[in-house]
């Protein structure tokens, strides 16, 4: 009961810690800084949501660069071409993204281990190609550019310092909505078809549309978050939402730890960081990302946040016992 | 005798060339502990599959309460009050006991993505009630000492018993158990059986399939005897004990002129 105290106490402050860090660090980084922090935000949404489908339902996803791509050509189309107010078309296309993930999740989810894998990878490829080719709508490889900004009452969110504010609220609150959806019954449901879905459906869980639920969550987490990026460049094109995004997706949701809600900031943070040192190697890059996937789910199955954090607490609890005798 | 909760008629299915059932007629009657023994392969657990809906049968029907239910799936056999438990337990090993059993009130409650998500009060309202349902049933089955261990931390014989306490979270009128006894120790046997009792009492019917013979003989108040798909004989289990076909079935005809000449 003690030992439960003290992990709880100590869960409290690292939240509190991070979002104090979080809070600060507009004050002190520059604008290269700024922009990672940024981009780690918005990413750490789209991550978030596949933790849920396949970390908490245990469901592949390999497209989820398609939902963040639909997010991010709505809101520009919407907004810029037919001059639909930028908040509403956030969530107009979060709602789209989120309905048309229900209507392929009940197609593909009945696919299991590599055949969803696939399907769902087609899913990507044939999204970007979407991007790339229907110019009328997406402007094609040139893409859209002068996407109005976001704005609350008079206050306009033109500058990195207020748009890093307005990513990480969103983030957080994804990240708060999707630790609370775990602990409830329908997490127990998703954590249920995880561990067996004969069980699960013998407790009267209906497996496929849950599943289709959750892949229509990530997917309006994904899309809010291309959202977001679409009102930060003020502009979109093809590029952010091909394959290798949604690979990298898969990446930052494993090393942060595929069940841990909080888990995914820091898969993100350290996905996003090497992966701007590799920029330069191009195409290779994935190379490089899958040999970390299996460095990782061979010596660190459960990611290497919550491998670190049980490090951290074996020290903790290991030195308190000291301290005791 | 009371109207059957479940009638199996003419209930025929095959796997390719292989019939794993072959016209069976059964009914499950309320208020009762039904075994449904028979020898490996005579179609257990094929009936319980047809039943619960994971398959479907080549032809025949299953009616709960009267009702038909062909066509119907699992999930929504599960709201009309069926419950089951595995041979291979399959609990969910990566929750606690505790939260096995809350996963079983799933039918029972109903919060969704977006309430669970704001935490609004009725989710926390409702959350609250299925935990303490949750300990009620613990106890039931005795396992509240193991409340916050992990599933796959506890024994087999335990583990079965939660299993238990699952399936009766769904509140269910027909209780299906896969071979509840399997692993178990004499003891825990001894228990096995008075819980199964216990939820008899409650108003459930209680059916397992088992094939030990002295947990059958202890429990159960029907006996219905399964051989290569077919029903051939039920009744108490003193009377199908006695049967000359079920002797036959279990050990061979040889046996069965053996004991009857001896």
């Amino acid at each position: 009961m003690k030992l439960k105290g003290i992990r709880l106490k100590w869960s409290y402050l690292v939240i509190v810690a991070a979002v104090a860090a979080l809070a600060v660090v507009p004050l002190f980084a520059n604008r290269y800084y700024l922009d990672i922090a940024i981009i780690i935000g918005i990413h750490t949404m789209v991550t978030v949501g596949l933790c849920l489908l396949m970390g908490y339902t245990g469901q592949i996803s390999l497209g989820q660069a398609a939902f963040y791509g639909m997010g991010a050509y709505f809101s520009a189309i919407l907004s810029k071409t037919y001059g639909v107010s930028p908040w509403a078309a956030m969530f107009i296309g979060a709602a789209v993204t989120g309905g048309f993930a229900y209507s392929i999740g009940i197609a593909v989810l009945r696919l299991r281990g590599n055949y969803l894998a696939m399907a769902t990878l087609a899913l990507g490829i044939i999204m970007n190609i979407v991007f790339t080719e229907a110019a009328s709508f997406t402007g094609g490889q040139d893409g859209i550019t002068g996407v109005p900004y976001l704005s609350v009452g008079g206050l306009v969110f033109d500058t990195d310092r207020g748009y890093y504010y307005l990513v990480w609220a969103f983030c957080l609150a994804a990240l708060l909505v999707s630790r609370n959806i775990v602990s409830s019954r329908t997490g127990r449901a998703l954590r249920a078809i995880r561990d067996s879905e004969s069980a699960a459906e013998s407790i009267g869980i209906n497996v496929l549309q849950l599943k289709a639920k959750v892949f229509a969550l990530s997917a309006v987490y994904a899309s809010l978050a291309g959202s977001l990026l679409a009102h930060y460049w003020a502009a979109v094109g093809p590029k952010p939402f091909d394959f290798l995004f949604s690979i990298k997706v898969v990446v930052m949701a494993v090393v942060g730890g595929l069940a841990s809600v909080w888990g995914a900031i820091f898969g993100t943070a350290t996905v996003k960081i090497l992966g701007d040192w590799l920029h330069e190697f191009g195409e290779y890059q994935v190379i490089a990302f899958g040999l970390m996937l299996m460095i990782v789910i061979v010596f660190m199955p459960r990611g290497l946040w919550v491998h670190l954090r049980s490090r951290v607490l074996q020290w903790q609890r290991r030195s308190t016992r000291r301290a005791e005798s | 005798m009371s109207e059957p909760i479940l009638e199996v008629r003419g209930l025929t299915k095959a796997f390719g060339g292989l019939v794993a059932l072959d016209k069976v007629d059964l009914a499950i009657r309320p208020g009762l502990i039904t075994a449904v023994i028979g020898p490996n392969g005579a179609g257990k657990t094929t009936l319980f599959n047809i039943i619960t809906g994971v398959y479907k049968p080549t032809e025949g029907e299953v009616t709960f309460q009267g009702r038909s239910m062909n066509g119907m799936s699992t999930p929504e056999r599960v709201r009309l009050g069926i419950g089951r438990t595995f041979q291979n337990v399959l609990l969910f090993k990566e929750m606690t006991v505790l939260e096995n059993i809350m996963a079983g009130r799933h039918g029972k409650s109903h919060v969704g993505f977006v309430d669970a998500g704001l935490r609004l009060p009725n989710a926390l309202r409702e959350e609250e009630r299925i935990s303490l349902e949750a300990i009620r049933l613990l106890n039931l089955v005795e396992q509240g000492m193991h409340a916050d261990k992990l599933a796959s931390d506890i024994p087999l014989g335990q583990q079965k018993l939660v299993a238990i306490g699952r399936a009766l979270a769904t509140e269910p009128k027909l209780l299906l158990l896969d071979e509840p006894g399997a692993g178990l120790n004499a003891i825990e046997k001894r228990g096995l059986s008075d819980l199964m009792k216990r939820i008899r009492d409650m108003g459930v019917a209680v059916v397992l399939v088992e094939h030990d013979m002295d947990l059958v003989m202890r429990t159960a108040d029907w006996v219905i005897v399964l051989d290569c798909g077919r029903k051939i004989a039920e009744g108490t289990a003193f009377e199908v004990q006695r049967d000359k076909r079920v002797i036959a079935a279990y050990l061979g005809e040889d046996a069965e002129q053996r004991y009857a000449a001896g």
